[in-house]
């Protein structure tokens, strides 16, 4: 035999652990954590992640990061680089490649008093595991009576624009808001990232938390000092006084571009980030349709029983007298999301936006 | 020579920029497709790419250690063409990676729409200037006015302002009626605040010498000698348009004319009975019903009971004559925003009752948007005014030149009646009338009198 | 020449050691007469296959890099495994790819423009599984696993139709699924395998064992070697060196006609090694040794095959000619990426449905009129 073993030649993954990362066993804490950032500073939405990441890790040895590619990758979109290094691959998990297995272990995890942050590597990927959060994960606390918390945090990148191939581009938010028993939010800026992935860490229910992936290198102003909002709130981001505009995730952006047009044409537009899917924060949203007395919601999801759908008809309900227009809905097209040559034509962009202010404003 | 262009793609799924780490080419080097040219460093690794085009490199756009956008250029190669023609023009520029989806031919950097590995961008592409052209008629924003969808339909069909109507629904809400009778007010009732006259005596308004044939005698007698304007205690208007040509015919007619008005009361609850049904019918469940529509037929069918009440006196050079017309053009009085106007529904006598409804109710909506041409005003043959929307009962109309009679409808409420022995509340109203008395009599009028006011009191004559 | 985590593997199946000497290790016997019988005009049609597939392969990731291409898996490592395993196939016979097996799919009939347009961006698919000129090759599916699943049920069907297990092997269909040591943790593969097994379905599954699902190594998806996993669905299964085509070759015929002769379902497992990065969006610097890849570059498929050809008495005009196809196959499929064309935006309301869909229709309406209303004159 001159050969050795083609299994063998691979390097165990203690060896590669130690040579590239440090300590196989979790330390914790510990000394070799540095202290944590103070101040305002510009970062991308995924390092604000990551920051944020390590500020739940450094807070409680109870949280721990599962996923794949997590650990000595960092992560597909690098929101988790570093972090096994720092706190050990018992903190940090590069798990087995099963979604449903790492939902349903994690669960085991927090019957045992884990606080599990889930990494499931893109939206498209996430339906394997769609039984153990829609029949476990969102039901056991109910079946426990109370008894049973469960303190999980499922971090899903969702969303187009980056001219991937299929599964990689998917909006599931209404497959989430729709479970009773879930927790959905989407922050739209790094400092929204920043505090929210704290906030979803730190809810004893589990949190669906969706992070726009087209947003991941955009940066922004982080406030390591003051939370701003607490998880569950909207916000009006931009003032107007003719139509509100109202989305969530990397559509925010979009709002604002189209806003942006709009004033140029003489029409002034509120625009409103919704940023917790479910619960909906209504308060904002409603003192703004009343002082304009239309609205137009946008989402990349298809649109048919979508969450913007949702939102139109309990708006309907409760600014009915305010209402100049019917609320407007601009979506995704109810078709499978397109090969990547038509991701621009299939996402509502600021002119698809804004075709329907024009409608809204027609009445 | 072709200029090639390579701009930075999107290496990695939605990537947004790179920095320029090492440059393996130089300004004229020889390259073929595929050699390293550049190795780039991005938020997830570094990475080489290797040159698209044959050639020879031309200039490198981005220096080493900067950080530049996906779809900015960073180098150009010149293709090489065999058998160079040294009198060639240059080709257009060829710049890899242009989309085929209607994008700008130079992606700029930082904008550009998404390509396939040309990755995100900030691009904010609109086309809306491309032409566009959106309606957008903004209602006058009524915010604050608590309105149903439909009321607001109709306020803005019948060009009502919301915010002047006051709202008397349960929720402080404007209702269907509220916004009618808004509607249904002369513009002059808008002005609801009775202006404060202080110690004003007179008012003067002059009228153009030579208006119409019988003004000999001015209407209006001049003051005794009037103390200069005070502009505070007068105020002057000029009269021309609507005021002006109202005012000669006015005057034509009523120094032309012997008026002679006569006048009786009816019980109308059948007619309001009948207006309630037809409103609740699905065949008049797009057009307005009411009383004046029931009004209109019977003066139609009481015309022809008393046709002189539809002919007209016409002066010839061979003497006088009395025109008798055989079809109804039937003058509907209107106070609109430019003043009274009487345009004619033509041939009413042919109209089934949901096409007069129809022609009423356009006539009413051209009027009020001031669209009333002169030819719905010419060649009317009797006319209607309603000056119940007044409050008023009964009148003595000025006839419309041309014409030998006007009625009047006055206002219907209700008001205590004989029936079958006993007083009871009934839906009373008066109907009036004016006359010329060369061409009809008094038996002829209160003949045509009596027949209007007994369709009103009993619809179903009709069906004579 | 046990790793950290105490299990022993078994020699695989291998004939040509990684310097292309004919070196059969003990488990290779049974397989001998198939080897010995084949003819170098065979052994040649390997070797161009393989290297035609890794210069069409490095022209895919150029093209990426490019810009021309939204994403390039690489198969730089895998090309004996995956001809070995295809020309063992007869052409009856259905195919279920992962996303990798370039050449699988070349050598069934595919064109791989098909597999450019997909990366591309210009379709999920990019060609007809039915259509007879592709071979009964289904399209790639990026959904890990999920294809086991199909496959078991395409196996299913052929037992209920008979379609299998009549001795004629020149008629009797079988069924092989490609997929991953990553994939192999997915519960579809596990559910597939329950299937296969219960209903006796003439199945190979044919799992690459690249030794990494990005940056995971198999360790962490497995304590045991994968190809006894088959056994404990009562399937036979058998570790191959996925680095030695004539091996995978051998291992592969036979399990396919052992299947389709109604024998039940079989597990290959085909130990090789991606030699190159995920996709063109990963990096391997960042969790693997490139001592680790260099170790593993000693044991190149090409390389091996080469030597052993050599031996055979292959001549030069021979190689050359080989690599003067492998360079016209990657320049013709860089021009004609570049002159691909863009889609109509009307294409995603197309098959979304098998019959027609109001909301489709009406969509599709909206979408034309809205695009309309930018032309010049539109209002």
């Amino acid at each position: 035999m001159t050969e050795t073993d083609p299994v063998a030649g691979t390097r165990p993954v203690a060896e590669l652990a130690e040579a590239s990362t440090g300590p196989s066993t979790g330390s914790g804490a510990g000394d070799s954590t540095p202290p944590a950032p103070t101040g305002t500073q510009s970062m991308p939405f995924s390092r604000a992640l990551n920051t944020g990441l390590r500020a739940a890790l450094a807070n409680s040895d109870r949280v721990l990061l599962m996923g794949e590619d997590i650990g000595r990758l960092g992560g597909v979109f690098r929101v988790t680089e570093g972090l096994q290094a720092e706190f050990g691959d018992r903190r940090v998990l590069d798990t087995p490649l099963a979604e449903s297995g790492i939902v349903g272990t994690a669960i085991g995890l927090a019957m045992v008093g884990f606080r599990p942050v889930i990494e499931i590597q893109f939206d498209g990927f996430v339906f394997p595991a769609f039984d153990q959060i829609t029949t476990q994960l969102a039901k056991l606390t109910n079946r426990h009576e109370g008894a049973l918390s469960l303190p999980i945090v499922i971090r899903i990148p969702y969303g187009g624009h980056i001219g991937a191939v299929e599964h990689h581009q998917e909006s599931p938010e209404a497959y989430f808001t729709h479970t009773p028993g879930l927790r959905v939010v989407s922050p739209s800026t790094p400092n929204d990232a920043y505090w929210m992935i704290q906030d979803a860490i730190d809810s004893n229910d589990p949190v669906i938390f969706l992070e726009p992936k087209a947003r991941y290198w955009q940066k922004g102003e982080v406030d390591l000092d003051a939370r701003a909002l607490p998880l569950h709130a909207s916000r009006i981001v931009r003032r107007g006084t003719d139509v509100t505009l109202v989305g969530h995730g990397a559509m925010v952006t979009t709002l604002l571009q189209a806003a942006a047009i709009a004033e140029s044409e003489g029409t002034s537009c509120e625009v409103v980030d919704l940023r917790s899917l479910s619960p909906v924060d209504y308060g904002p949203i409603l003192d703004s349709v009343r002082r304009t007395g239309r609205m137009v919601y946008a989402q990349e999801a298809p649109g048919f029983t979508s969450l913007g759908s949702e939102v139109a008809a309990t708006v309907m309900e409760k600014a009915f007298y305010a209402l100049e227009a019917p609320v407007l809905r601009v979506s995704g097209f109810d078709t499978p999301f397109p090969p990547a040559k038509l991701e621009g034509v299939y996402l509502p962009d600021a002119d698809r936006v804004l075709e329907a202010v024009d409608r809204a404003l027609a009445y | 020579m072709t200029t090639q262009t390579f701009v930075l793609p999107d290496v990695g799924e939605g990537l947004t920029e790179a920095e320029i780490v090492s440059w393996r080419v130089g300004p004229g080097d020889r390259v073929a497709v595929n050699d390293v040219i550049v190795e780039i460093e991005t938020a997830k690794s570094l990475v080489e790419l290797p040159s698209p085009f044959d050639g020879v490199v031309g200039e490198l756009l981005v220096d080493e250690g900067t950080t530049v956008a996906v779809g900015a250029p960073i180098i150009t190669i010149v293709a090489e063409d065999e058998a160079t023609d040294a009198t060639a023009p240059s080709a257009a520029p060829v710049t890899v990676g242009q989309t085929e989806h209607g994008a700008p031919a130079e992606p700029l950097a930082g904008e550009g729409s998404v390509l396939v590995g040309y990755g995100t961008g900030g691009h904010v592409q609109s086309r809306r200037r491309a032409v566009r052209q959106a309606h957008r008629e903004r209602v006058a924003a009524s915010v604050g006015v608590i309105a149903k969808p439909p009321i607001r339909k109709l306020a803005r069909d019948l060009g009502v302002d919301l915010a002047d109507v006051v709202p008397t629904g349960p929720a402080g809400d404007v209702t269907r009626d509220d916004v009618l009778k808004h509607a249904e007010q002369a513009s002059v009732f808008r002005n609801i605040q009775t202006p404060d006259w202080g110690t004003v005596r007179e008012e003067t308004i002059p009228v153009e010498r030579g208006a119409g044939a019988a003004s000999a005698t001015p209407v209006i007698a001049p003051a005794a000698p009037t103390p200069p304007a005070d502009e505070d205690r007068e105020e002057t208007i000029e009269v021309k348009g609507v005021r002006k040509a109202t005012s000669s015919a006015m005057v034509r007619s009523a120094y032309t004319a012997p008026h002679v008005s006569v006048w009786t009361d009816v019980d109308a609850t059948r007619t309001m009975e009948l207006v309630k049904r037809l409103k609740a019918s699905p065949d008049f469940a797009d057009v307005k019903v009411s009383p004046l529509l029931i009004m209109a037929r019977a003066v139609i069918w009481a015309v022809r009971r008393t046709p002189m009440v539809n002919a007209a006196w016409v002066d010839t050079d061979h003497g006088a004559e009395i025109r008798v017309r055989r079809y109804v053009n039937l003058g509907i009085a209107a106070a609109t925003p430019r003043g009274l106007l009487v345009p004619n529904i033509k041939d009413a006598q042919d109209l089934s009752m949901r096409d007069l409804a129809r022609a009423l109710e356009k006539l009413t909506l051209t009027a009020r948007e001031g669209k009333t041409q002169p030819a719905d005003q010419q060649g009317g043959t009797i006319t209607i005014t309603n000056i119940g929307v007044f409050g008023m009962d009964a009148g003595t109309p000025i006839i419309n030149p041309g014409e030998s009679g006007i009625v009047a409808l006055g206002t219907i409420r209700q008001k205590p009646w004989v029936v079958d022995g006993e007083v009871r509340p009934r839906y009373v109203t008066t109907v009036s009338g004016s006359f010329d008395h060369r061409v009809i009599d008094g038996d002829g009028m209160s003949r045509f009198i009596a027949d209007v006011a007994s369709i009103l009191e009993e619809p179903a004559l009709l069906l004579d | 020449m046990t790793s950290d985590h105490g299990f022993q593997p078994e020699e695989p199946v291998r004939v040509l050691a990684a310097d292309g000497s004919f070196s059969p290790t003990p488990a290779a016997e049974r397989y001998l007469p198939l080897v010995e019988a084949l003819t170098d005009a065979e052994l040649e049609g390997f070797y161009r296959d393989m290297v035609v597939i890794r210069a069409f392969d490095r022209q895919a990731t150029n093209l990426q890099r490019q810009g021309q291409l939204a994403l390039w898996p690489p198969s730089y490592g895998q090309e004996a495994a995956q001809v070995g395993s295809a020309r063992a196939t007869r052409p009856q016979d259905h195919v279920f790819p992962s996303y990798r097996e370039h050449v699988v799919t070349r050598i069934r009939g595919v064109d791989p423009m098909d597999i450019i347009r997909l990366m591309r961006g210009l379709t999920h698919g990019g060609w007809d599984p039915f259509d007879p000129r592709n071979g009964n090759t289904h399209i790639y599916t990026l959904v890990l696993g999920a294809q086991t699943l199909h496959a078991t049920g395409v196996g299913m069907g052929l037992v209920f139709d008979g379609r299998m297990g009549t001795g004629d092997p020149e008629r009797d269909e079988a069924v092989i699924v490609y997929y991953g040591d990553g994939a192999s943790s997915e519960g579809d593969v596990h559910e597939a395998m329950v299937f296969a097994a219960s209903y006796q379905t003439p199945q190979v599954f044919f799992l690459q064992n690249n030794q990494w699902a990005i940056s995971v190594p198999v360790t962490t998806q497995s304590r045991t070697p994968l190809h006894r996993r088959g056994a404990g669905y009562g399937m036979p299964s058998i570790a191959v060196d996925g680095n030695d085509v004539i091996a995978s070759y051998a291992v592969t015929k036979v399990a396919l006609d052992e299947a389709r002769a109604g024998g039940g379902p079989r597990a290959i497992e085909a130990l090789t090694y991606r030699m190159g990065a995920h996709t063109t969006s990963d990096d391997p610097t960042k969790y693997r040794a490139s001592d680790e890849e260099q170790s593993w570059a000693k044991r190149d498929p090409i390389a091996r095959l080469r030597a052993y050809l050599e031996s055979r008495g292959a001549s030069e005009a021979f190689f050359a000619d080989v690599e003067a196809e492998a360079s016209a196959v990657a320049d013709d499929t860089r021009v004609r990426t570049n002159a691909l064309d863009g889609i109509p935006a009307t294409k995603m309301f197309d098959h979304v449905y098998s019959e027609p869909h109001p909301l489709i229709d009406e969509q599709r309406r909206w979408l034309a009129e809205y695009e309309a209303s930018f032309e010049e004159g539109a209002t």
